[in-house]
């Protein structure tokens, strides 16, 4: 989990990105007769058939002249920034051209704990909104939420998201929501004192590691990082580094209960990273990556304290705060892929956030139309160029990535190039069971305290894991 | 054959009056208090009850609870290390909090109640932090310990270093941090309760004490503590068992961690019930708060019945 959320980045909507509008659809994208781009979200929506066979019969909106209200909540845990963004360039532009639906945005602490409480009791927003795909698991199987294959159907969703994403929706079967925010864990480099070093941005594993410690030799935190606001911190690196040393095939052999979270591969990339955790490579010790915040360890980053930043893709949207005159310095930021053993690309796939349709919503039909403007390609490249937010899985318009930092296409466009070779691994928030994902969070911790050891918290693990299996908590996990 | 019965004004008024007083005595009052009474059985009693029966069950807090039996609790006292541990950090959270910040506000009391001019700035400047909002006081004191920006990065900085540790990022001294933080907006409300129940006691206790030859500290032992005694032993009693509800402090600045050294009970519930989407577990942990809570109360109506003055 991240603080506000992101991961991936779809074949499809890279493609079109590098090479234009007129790009072919790429392999792993179905054959699109028809990509949804060319009609502005509120026109084509206003143009579907009433009568297109509703999934559920329920009344067509705007029919009686009165707008149909239908609500949302945006999450302002932290920071309400991002959801006073997204209610300017996404919900007013949906209400002012919409004539049949009104879409009531609340600004809502904490959304998702309110959410899920709120919808046990019947109520809660008609747009639901979740963390990730394994709480949707949960939902769908209590039966509060609305399938949508009627309306995926209706509005072709197969043809406008890949394949993957769609079907991380997928419960017993049924498509229960859309992945949104697909991103995934990069390493930054401050490029101004690299090249003050002569430092070269390392595409191997052991590359990293021979950098990490030439830089604290000279002084130099080797990695901005800390936990003090979000201990998902914690696994954005145990992620990286199992996927890393274990390889994505053992992760997802682990995944699918093919292989143990025992095994030597995992025993070794836990201990791998306590070690660096202990050497003080975080922020210049365990206790400082403790306390120390994102705004600290940003700046540290910024002003060439610590010479790298293992972050995800959504720091891209705020990374130029750090650097340059935004922050009163001179630097430079680059990008590489994470390293991995034999430096070919690898990109962890995650998703942020998923939207489905309460259950208890009186206007289901209303949403579901909400929902395919709120994934259009026009509302994502908005929702990605005015407040940074990452797509969904969904081909874009180039048109409407303009202003877009390079830096950020290029990331997209490099991720898309790894997932299409197999180059994809698999991040603990999204692929992994909720209790398992808060334990690997939690425990971590106690093996860098030397509380226990690294064979002890996998066998914590595997036992949990197998529980979770067991009673059919796990999300989907796209095959390799 | 039929009766008639006979029924003299006198005894017929008398039994009317008779019930009038039974409805004023018995049964108004509670039409009074109904509508509250309803209410708290809707929101307090309710889920309160509701508790007791989650607490057996495998419910993830959306879908339908599965009965378990007792199996939550032989889980959380049998297998579940991190209960131990939390429930060993409220006992010293509430060690802490029954001695610093009572020993403090004490001393303070007394010394405020002195002060004639000035006297309101001081009260008001120690009352102050306690009406901060949790999140705004936890905030501004975990920038002020941060080892390399805060309080004691610029004393080193200065000279004097010692103090630019990451207190809250060791496991020996996070939980201490947080309390340290929670007792700094709270000492200042119990000192104004100490001030506000010294300044009820008589002056003449005190002139008396003082003919006899008493000091200050004699005073405040023989003279100010009795008299004080009903609020004190109040704030003695909510502390032990706001000790065991302490949640916010800790969850703002350190989550439980690091390593879960600074876990504690309230924060266990709410990971179980909202990371882990174990709400039936989370009741369970709930649960036995209020047994401890309970046990906390017991304790003082058991001496007060033996007699203790408290």
């Amino acid at each position: 989990m991240k603080p506000s959320k992101s991961k991936f980045v779809s074949a499809a909507f890279v493609l079109a990105l590098a090479a234009g509008a007129c790009a072919a659809p790429p392999a792993s994208a179905p054959a699109a007769p028809a990509a949804p781009q060319a009609a502005a979200p509120a026109e084509s929506t206003a143009a579907e058939p009433a009568a297109a066979e509703p999934a559920v019969a329920e009344q067509a909106p705007a029919a009686s002249g009165e707008k149909v209200k239908i609500a949302q909540w945006f999450d302002t845990t932290g920071s309400a920034t991002m959801a006073n963004c997204l209610v300017e360039a996404v919900v007013k532009p949906f209400n002012e051209k919409n004539a049949g639906i009104e879409v009531e945005a609340t600004l809502q602490p904490n959304s998702w704990d309110a959410a899920r409480t709120a919808i046990a009791g019947g109520a809660g927003p008609d747009i639901f909104g979740t963390p990730g795909p394994s709480y949707v698991l949960a939902l769908a199987k209590a039966g509060q939420l609305l399938p949508l294959d009627d309306f995926a159907k209706e509005f072709q969703w197969n043809e406008r998201f890949a394949p993957w994403a769609l079907n991380l929706g997928l419960v017993d079967g049924k498509l229960y929501s859309l992945a949104s925010e697909v991103e995934t864990v990069v390493l930054y480099y401050n490029k101004t004192l690299f090249e003050e070093k002569g430092w070269t941005p390392p595409a191997t594993l052991d590359e990293l590691l021979t950098l990490a410690e030439t830089a604290q030799q000279e002084g130099i935190i080797p990695f901005a990082s800390g936990n003090a606001e979000w201990k998902g911190v914690n696994e954005w690196l145990l992620g990286e580094w199992i996927n890393r040393l274990a390889g994505p095939q053992k992760v997802y052999d682990a995944l699918t209960g093919k292989a143990k979270w025992t095994d030597p591969e995992f025993v070794k990339a836990v201990e791998q990273l306590t070690e660096l955790q202990k050497k003080g490579y975080f922020m210049g010790g365990l206790d400082k990556y403790y306390t120390a915040t994102f705004d600290e360890l940003h700046s540290a980053f910024g002003t060439g304290k610590a010479a790298m930043n293992i972050e995800g893709t959504w720091y891209l949207s705020g990374i130029g705060d750090n650097f340059g005159d935004a922050a009163g310095n001179t630097n430079d930021w680059g990008w590489v892929p994470m390293p991995s053993l034999d430096g070919k690309p690898l990109f962890n796939m995650a998703v942020g956030s998923t939207y489905s349709i309460n259950k208890n919503t009186a206007n289901p039909r209303a949403v579901a139309e909400y929902l395919d403007y709120w994934f259009s390609p026009e509302t994502q490249g908005a929702m990605l160029t005015k407040c940074g937010l990452a797509p969904a899985a969904v081909r874009l318009n180039p048109e409407s990535l303009q202003g877009l930092d390079a830096r950020r296409i290029e990331v997209l466009d490099t991720l898309d190039r790894a997932a299409r070779e197999g180059g994809y691994g698999y991040t603990t928030w999204t692929f992994w069971p909720p209790k398992s994902n808060t334990y690997m969070i939690e425990e971590l911790e106690k093996v860098w305290s030397g509380a226990i050891t690294a064979q002890q918290y996998l066998a914590g693990l595997q036992k949990l894991f197998d529980e979770e299996s067991q009673a059919g908590s796990m999300p989907p996990i796209p095959a390799r | 054959m039929s009766q008639s019965i006979v029924v003299s004004p006198s005894v017929s008024s008398a039994r009317i009056g008779r019930n009038r007083r039974f409805f004023r005595r018995k049964v108004l009052p509670w039409l009074f208090v109904l509508p509250i009474l309803l209410l708290n059985a809707l929101v307090v009693l309710g889920p309160s009850l509701s508790a007791f029966y989650y607490a057996l069950t495998r419910w993830d807090g959306i879908g339908p609870a599965t009965f378990i039996g007792l199996d939550n609790f032989r889980r959380m006292l049998f297998e579940d290390t991190s209960f131990g541990k939390a429930f060993l950090n409220n006992v010293i959270w509430m060690a802490i909090f029954l001695t610093i910040p009572m020993v403090l506000a004490l001393v303070a009391a007394s010394l405020a109640a002195r002060v004639r001019r000035g006297g309101m700035f001081f009260r008001i400047a120690l009352f102050i932090p306690y009406v901060l909002p949790a999140v705004i006081t936890a905030s501004v004191w975990r920038f002020l310990l941060n080892p390399t920006l805060g309080l004691g990065a610029q004393l080193a900085k200065i000279g004097l270093p010692g103090l630019d540790q990451a207190w809250l990022g060791r496991p020996d001294t996070a939980l201490l941090a947080v309390a340290f933080v929670d007792n700094w907006h709270w000492w200042g409300f119990l000192m104004a309760l100490f001030l506000a129940a010294m300044q009820s006691v008589p002056p003449e206790l005190y002139e008396s004490a003082r003919i006899d030859g008493a000091n200050r500290w004699d005073e405040f032992r023989h003279v100010t503590l009795p008299g004080i005694r009903p609020t004190l032993v109040f704030m003695i009693q909510m502390t032990a068992i706001w000790s065991f509800l302490a949640f916010d402090y800790v969850w703002i600045l350190t989550r439980g961690g690091p390593a879960g050294s600074s876990e504690v009970l309230g924060v266990l519930v709410f990971k179980a019930a909202f990371n882990n989407l174990e709400s039936g577990y989370a009741a369970a942990i709930g649960l036995t708060l209020s047994f401890f809570t309970t046990v906390i109360i017991a304790i003082f109506v058991v001496l007060r019945r033996r007699g203790w003055e408290i």
